[in-house]
Order: C-alpha cells, then structure tokens, then sequence
C-alpha cells in the first residue's frame, strides 16, 4: 500500500475537517459498505453513514501502519490461556470475521436479538457511528511461539522480547503479551467498541493484560500537517513516508519466515511524561532538548520544519547548534547509519498519578522489518537523549505483524499448516 | 445482596406461571458425528460466502427424507455470519457456532421426521430459508424438551434441599451466637452461608406475605443477606452480615446479636416454607447460573460480601457450585442440541474450579483461604478473567434451551 493512498470513499479533506468524521458532504460513494440489509431490525441506526473506510481482505500490507494516521487508537494486549492450537484459529479467525466487520461500519451481530432469553452480540455502543476509517492491527507476541501451541518453529525470525535499556523504568504491568490489538480511528467510540468487543470475542481464550487509550495521533503521513506530542513538539517530522523507504524499513521481504512477508514488526513503547517539571522548564532549554524550534518545528541549524538539520553547523561558542545529545540528533538516521523506523504513536493519558501529578505521555509505537533498527537507536537514545530528564519508559512489548488476509482466510492460517 | 429483586427472571410469579409443553413435533437428536449406519443418512451442504458484497447462505438441498440428516456447514467467505440454525417452530433442533471464513468445514446431524423445517443464518442476505422433510422418521429416544424440563424438576428438588439445610444451619448458628461463644458462632457463620450461596439466585426475590418488593421490611432477601453497603436506613440491618460484623469486627455477642440470630432463624424458616412450591423451566435454571456468576463478580472478587470475615472465596465456591449444579440439570438434554457448548461450558467450569481449588485451606474456616486485600490485590485479576471465561457462553444458554 502507498503511504499516501487515502480510504476508500470520501476523500481525505473531508475527513480532516470532520475531526469526528460525522456527516461529510460527500454522500453514498461506491465501495461503501455499511447497508446492513440483513440486520432490517438494526438497519436504519446504522446505515447510510457516508464516511469512508477502509479495506480489510486482500490487502498488500496489514492495516494501521502506513494508513493514514487516524485520529485515536485504543490498544490492548493479551496473554493466551486457550489450550490448543485448533482454539487459537478459532480465535484468529473469528476476530478476522468481526474484523471485516467493523471495518465496514457493521455490527458485528445482533444488538437487540428478538428471542426474549437472549444475550446481544454486538454491545451496541457504535451503532450509527459509521466506520470512521476503522483499521484493526492484529499483533502476535514472542509467547504466541513458545511452544504451547506448536508454534515454535514458525516463529519470525527477529522475534525476540527486547533488551533492557538504559534509562528505562519498566513496569511489567503494562508489558508484553502473547498477541495484541490495536484500533484506529477518527471517533474514539468507534476504535473503544471494536476492542472491546473483540476482547469480549476471546474471553475464555485470552486474558487481558493492558490497554493504552490514544486520544490523539502524534504522527502524520500523506501531507497531513504534523502533529504534536505532550511536550509541546511537533513529532514525526523526519517520518518514513515514501514507498521505497517503506520497503527498505517497514515491510518484512523473504528473509524471514514466508507467512510474515509484507508484515512488519511492531514496537510498543508506554514512554510516560513528567508534564509538570517540563512545564517549568524554559523554551530555549526545551528546544535544546529537541533540538528544534517548537512552534515552527525546524532544526535549531535551519528556518522551516521540513529543513535538513545540519549536525555540524556550530555556534558562536565553537559547540554545535542543535546539541550531540539532543532528541533529533541522537535519532537521525545520519547519525544510525542511515537507520529508519516508522513512528505512528499517539498521546495518552491516565488521569492523575498517586503523587499527584498528570499521568500522561506517548505510546509510541513504531514499525520495522527488523527490531534490530529500533535497538539501535534506542540504545542511544536511552543512554544520552537530554530528554531523559523528563521522560520514563514504563511499558515495553514487541509483535510481529502478519499482513492481513485474503477474502476467505483469516490473519494467521499459514500459520497452522 | 440484591437491592433489585423482581427483576430476576425467577420471581415468584413467573415460578407458578410455568406450563410445561410436552414436545410433540419434529424432536430431534443432534450429534457431532455421523452415527447413521444404515446408509439412511441425507447429506446437506450449507455454504456461507460472501458475493458482490453480501453475506449469503446457500443449501444444496431443499429436501429430504424422513431420517438422519447431515448438514455439511463450511464458511468460505462470508465474515458477517457466524452461526447456523436448524429450526422448526422456532426451536432450535441442531446448529454450528464459531463459523468463520478460513476454518474447516463442521457437520452436525439431526434425526427428522416429516414436516416443515427451516435453516436460519443469521446475518445472511436470507437468514431463513425452508427445508422439507417427507415422511416419518423413527422417533428418537429421549425427547430434548422433556430431558430440559426434568433436569429442571431435578433442580428445584436440590434447591429445596438447600434451603432446608440452611435452614438446620442457621439455628446451630442461632445456638452458638445465644451460648455467646464468639469462635463457635464463627464456625457455624462459615458453614450456614454456602447454602444460601448455593441457590440465591433462585430465591432472592420472595417477599413476606402481603409484601412489596420496594419494601425491604418485607423482603426476604434483604432481612437475610443485605450487606452494610446498601442498608435501607428505615429498615435498618438485619441478617447474616450483621452478625458478621459483630463476631468480626466487634468480636463480641450482645443482644442485639441475639436478636439478629434469631429473626435471621426466623425468615429462612419463612423462606424454607415458600421455596416448596418452587417450580422451574428450563431456561430458568440457566438464569440463574448466570446469575450466580454475575454474584461472583460484583461482590464476591471485590471482597464486598464478607467485608469482616473475608470469606468471600467460600461464597465464590458456593456461587459457582450452585451454577454448576444448575447447568449439570440442563446437560443432558443441553447435549442434544449443541453439543459444542455444553463441551466449551463444561470446560470452564473445571477450569474455573481449578483455579479455585489453588486457594483450599483445611485449616481456613469454611475450607478456603481468607480473601484479604492484600490477597485481592495479587489475584482478583486472574479470578475475575477466569470467570468471565466462564461467564460469556453461559449467558447464552438461556435462550438456547428456551427454544429447544
């Protein structure tokens, strides 16, 4: 998929002035799918929502990675309790199924069935939201492999648990899993029905572990303008955005296991910010720190945000202008041996900490056909980033990402054989 | 416990509204596997596929003749259904869940005799299309409805059992608590309240006579088991949390414990005498259940039932117990018609009862450990997933054997 193709539908402006998507002016377009003609009962709550969506069979590459960013994500992972591998496909092939769904703007099943004894299917919270360019990633951890389910031979090849950094202060609470979910889109209610019904889908299957809930995209792609993070920065300026960049850095190619070709694997990092002691500090520190100018985003060595930051342009004082330790310098691919990873994380919050204090940050979240990448810039970046100071990874998970089915498959099935 | 009684679907008045319907037509058998060995056996495929963009449902045969009938169900593409339903008079006779595109193709088989049927998919472009079967078939053995409804017969016998044992274990309670022997009381507290636990569901919605069910003064269920949490203040505190509180926290007996143990004899006797008309139906049962599990988690895992003694594992036991013995009625004819679910439930229940077992103590009254915070705190987590593995396909048993 190029980077910069838009849903289906309606086109990108119009989603970008909605915010919540709600009633573009664009009408019924061909492609959209939400008429739900065999759910008469709950048709009319929800159809005819002229939104775009986007596609989840035969697609190049999985979903919700080099989509265009939507609006919030809600992730969550999980740890495997089912016992076999015939009840993992179940699994994986029924979260493929409501998937589809979802993506569409369906629900997945009756909201209010007629027969008096019955339980819902759907929970019903999103009914007549429409879509709202819904993608699902689906992500499977290194415990999907560690044998209990006859997996460990298929394991992708660069699927590790990742090293302990320096600086990072982990809690294992909201570390790891066996497998992961993550819905984007642009109404938050949308992205928090389809986890949760999805999770409700594999209760007695899976326990859930944790959940970051992003309520703004902190990256951008296909000329969206870049967003900002927390601390006031523009974030993601330097992304991956060309097709040959993401076959380079993103996808995975057929030097690891073949069901994983197209895939890539996804880095999740719960980086928390100490928002109070950043507030306090002044501009010019801050923007040392990043080594840019805040409002206008550009390298402290330049004028505009999209300028080439010029790490041996020096001072007055003989010192280079945008610091060695700064974020942008200890992170530029120049710096990494030309090292690329695609960022696509959002901003969180948990409310107020126990001491008191925002409990708020980045779940960062990056993709890359080889984690080897993100180690190396992490390595560095935890052990000099100025930023330190005021930031502290709390949550570390890897999954490898497999690319989405064909019609008539499920996410997963090269797995079984 | 529950401050809205009427609401449960075991009131009392739906209780004595029970009209069994002894099954006549078109009863059925399913299994899993083809057991026909004579050849008999009509094979029919149900496709699920997905084409210019909608979900369809196509069977091969719209016939066939009395006898065994295999339907051959196999998701090829169609993401939007997930169950399929063999159907006659809107009972369910045999179905498939779970179907997804990808999966193997599953079969069940249903022995029919002569007459109208329909297979319903859910969420197809055509969710029900007919399905004929001519002449007679030999009738099967062992009717669904009638096995559902003796299970049910069956249950209301254990309910009764239950109650009538509470009722010996709270005057041994009474007894202890009017000796004014704290650590006897304790012993005899620990070992009355897996009764009630047991069956509350079922009964927690019996009034005094002439009672109303907005007034907690006449509600059987708030005089035995309210908790301090939600005390009706015109009707003050009565029953077996109030006692806790005393031996527990006060650690002493006074009179107004005294007073307590006796009126908490009284209303279960009172309770006893009602519970002996009890009658249930089938779907009842899994209500029940359901309801007990739902105790399980809104007081038990939070440590709020037995906030002074924290024998909230021995109520969690007694909970999930008393829901087992209400599915084990149903099985039986439960097998019959989904065979899948009653296997996935069974399951659960032993992991459930495992995960349970894990926190036995012989030496801990009422044989389990004490659910302190502090123990909350580590494993509430783990216990709550586990019954909510539990929880999700009991919820829909009710109204599969409703229209068995």
């Amino acid at each position: 998929m190029k980077p910069d193709s838009g849903p289906k539908g309606i086109g990108r402006r119009g989603l970008l002035v909605g915010g919540f998507g709600g009633l573009a002016a664009g009408g019924l377009v061909s492609g959209l799918s939400v008429d739900a003609a065999h759910r008469e009962r709950e048709a009319s709550a929800g159809s005819k929502i002229a939104q775009s969506h986007y596609e989840f069979y035969d697609q190049p590459h999985p979903v919700g990675v080099s989509t265009i960013p939507q609006q919030y994500s809600v992730f969550m992972a999980f740890d495997l309790t089912l016992a076999t591998a015939q009840d993992l496909q179940v699994l994986l092939a029924r979260w493929s199924a409501a998937i589809d769904q979802l993506m569409q703007g369906n629900s997945i099943g009756q909201v209010e069935p007629e027969h008096e004894q019955s339980v819902a299917t759907d929970t019903g919270e999103a009914l007549g939201l429409g879509p709202n360019n819904l993608t699902v990633t689906v992500g499977f951890g290194p415990g999907m492999f560690d044998g209990r389910f006859g997996l460990a031979a298929k394991r992708p090849k660069k699927l590790a648990k990742l090293p302990k950094f320096s600086s990072d202060r982990l809690d294992p609470a909201v570390c790891d899993g066996d497998i992961s979910l993550q819905a984007c889109a642009d109404d938050p209610q949308v992205a928090y029905h389809a986890i949760r019904d999805l999770a409700r889908m594999a209760r007695g299957s899976a326990t859930t572990k944790w959940t970051v809930m992003g309520f703004g995209k902190a990256s951008a792609q296909g000329g969206q303008e870049t967003p900002r993070n927390l601390l006031g920065y523009k974030d993601g300026t330097r992304n991956v955005s060309t097709d040959p960049d993401h076959e380079k850095f993103v996808w995975v190619g057929d030097d690891d296991v073949a069901w994983m070709r197209g895939g890539t694997y996804q880095i999740s990092r719960k980086i928390q910010m100490f928002i109070e002691i950043w507030d306090a500090d002044r501009v010019s520190d801050q923007n040392e720190v990043f080594g840019r100018f805040k409002v206008s985003g550009a390298p402290l060595s330049g004028h505009a945000e999209f300028d080439t930051p010029d790490f041996h342009a020096k001072g007055a004082d003989g010192d280079p202008v945008i610091p060695v330790n700064s974020h942008v310098a200890l992170s530029a691919p120049e710096n990494n041996g030309g090292v690329k990873i695609l960022r696509r994380p959002y901003n969180y919050t948990d409310g107020i900490n126990s001491d008191g204090q925002l409990d708020a940050g980045l779940h960062f979240l990056a993709y890359v056909n080889d984690p080897q990448h993100f180690i190396t810039l992490q390595d560095r970046l935890g052990a000099s980033d100025m930023l330190n100071e005021y930031i502290a990874h709390r949550g570390s998970a890897i999954f490898a990402v497999p690319p989405n089915p064909a019609r008539g498959s499920f996410i997963g099935r090269e797995l079984f054989g | 416990m529950k401050t809205r009684t009427i609401a449960r679907g075991l009131s009392a008045a739906s209780i004595a509204a029970i009209a069994l319907t002894a099954a006549g037509c078109g009863s059925g058998s399913s299994d899993s596997s083809d057991s026909s060995s004579d050849g008999g056996t009509t094979e029919v495929n149900v496709s699920l596929e997905n084409k210019d963009g909608k979900d369809t449902c196509s069977i091969d045969k719209t016939e066939a003749n009395g006898g065994p009938v295999k339907f051959n169900v196999e998701n090829k593409s169609a993401s939007g259904i997930t169950e399929v339903e063999l159907l006659q008079d809107q009972r369910i006779l045999g179905e498939k869940e779970n179907l997804a595109p990808g999966l193997a193709p599953v079969s069940f088989t249903v022995t029919l005799s002569g007459g109208d049927y329909q297979v319903y998919c859910p969420g197809a472009e055509t969710e029900m299309q007919d399905f004929k079967v001519t002449g007679d078939a030999a009738k099967p053995t062992g009717d669904t409805q009638e096995l559902l409804q003796q299970g049910a017969d069956q249950y209301a016998d254990f309910v009764k059992d239950q109650v009538g044992q509470m009722n010996d274990a709270v005057k041994k309670l009474q007894e202890a608590v009017d000796k004014g022997d704290v650590e006897a009381a304790k012993k005899a507290y620990a070992d009355a309240r897996p009764f009630y636990e047991k069956v509350e569901s079922d009964v927690d919605s019996f009034l005094l006579p002439g009672g109303s069910p907005d007034d907690n003064a006449t509600n059987l269920d708030y005089l035995i088991d309210m908790r301090q949490s939600n005390i009706d203040k015109k009707v003050g505190w009565h029953g077996f949390h109030a006692i806790e509180r005393d031996l527990w926290q006060g650690k002493k007996i006074d009179d107004g414990t005294k007073k307590y143990a006796k009126e908490l004899t009284d209303n279960v006797g009172k309770l006893n005498e009602q519970v002996q008309d009890l009658k249930f139906k089938p779907e009842d049962l899994a209500n029940g259940a359901a309801g007990l599990l739902e105790e399980v988690q809104s007081e038990k895992i939070t440590g709020e039932e037995e906030a002074y003694s924290h024998l909230d594992l021995v109520d969690f036991a007694a909970n999930v117990e008393g829901a087992q013995d209400a599915f084990a009625s149903l099985k039986p004819g439960l097998e019959k018609i989904d065979p899948d679910l009653t296997k996935k439930i069974s399951g659960q229940f032993d992991k459930v009862r495992k995960d349970l077992n894990a926190y036995r103590d012989a030496d801990a009254l009422g044989g389990y450990k004490a659910w302190t915070p502090e123990l909350r705190k580590k494993d509430a987590n783990k216990l709550s997933q586990s019954v909510q593995g539990l929880q999700d396909p009991l919820s829909t048993l009710a109204e599969k054997v409703a229209k068995a």
